[in-house]
């Protein structure tokens, strides 16, 4: 009885920290992660933005049993307590507020990269369709009349 | 808190040159049932700009890679459809 109620507070500390992870997890991802901090140059202000990803998961679990030991016939009993967890945090330039005398403006950050990527994906879809629909009716039999 | 949440959130202005900015965010918040994962998706909005002259402008943050990666995927499923619809018919 005793080790079950261990067992149970165990288990409640660990939920308890991971909740506390948690709930600093979620204050990570305010406006200041998106915003960066303003780079002064001569006149003009440039203020970074970002878009950021995140993810946490975790998973705890704790037990306990009685028994007897078949040689002295002692009553026996254990508990134990595990958990796990793992979390990833992604970033992403999206555009620069710049400020001038001028006025301000948003100029967007483009990744050419990942674009040139998509469009490749997309191609290589297309063309795959193309040879997978050609190589097909090539197979088909012709029927006589 | 519930399973799918969306908000926009409004950060601390502040004064460059003689303009003042707002920052705007909005944040979409999953979580699983039994609170075992979150998962967060927070990108900028909008910026509010007040002139000294007390004129208000809301310049929106468009993320141009995103847009150009979704076009480029659903010309590339559009085609691929057109591609089978062209070769069915020959």
């Amino acid at each position: 009885m005793t080790d079950e109620i261990i067992v149970n507070k165990r288990g409640e500390a660990g939920m308890d920290m991971v909740q506390d992870t948690m709930e600093e997890f979620l204050a990570a991802a305010d406006v200041r992660a998106v915003y960066g901090e303003p780079i002064q140059h001569d006149d003009t202000t440039i203020i970074p933005t970002a878009e950021v990803l995140s993810g946490l998961f975790f998973g705890i679990g704790s037990g306990g049993g009685a028994g007897t030991d078949e040689d002295s016939s002692k009553p026996m009993q254990g508990s134990a307590g595990g958990g796990g967890g793992g979390g990833r945090v992604l970033s992403r330039p999206v555009a620069v507020v710049v400020a001038s005398p001028e006025g301000v403006r948003v100029e967007p950050v483009i990744d050419i990269t990942k674009i040139a990527l998509a469009g490749l994906t997309a191609l290589g879809f297309m063309v795959g369709m193309m040879f997978r629909m050609s190589s097909r009716r090539r197979s088909l039999p012709e029927i006589e009349n | 808190m519930p399973l799918i949440e969306r908000e926009t959130k409004t950060g601390n202005s502040r004064q460059v040159g003689d303009y003042n900015l707002t920052p705007l965010t909005q944040v979409l918040k999953i979580q699983t049932p039994g609170h075992h994962a979150r998962f967060i998706w927070n990108r900028p909005k909008a910026i509010v700009v007040k002139t000294p002259d007390g004129q208000e402008q809301v310049l929106p943050v468009i993320d141009v890679t995103r847009i150009a990666i979704w076009a480029m995927l659903a010309g590339g499923l559009l085609g691929a459809i057109a591609v089978r619809i062209l070769f069915w018919n020959r």
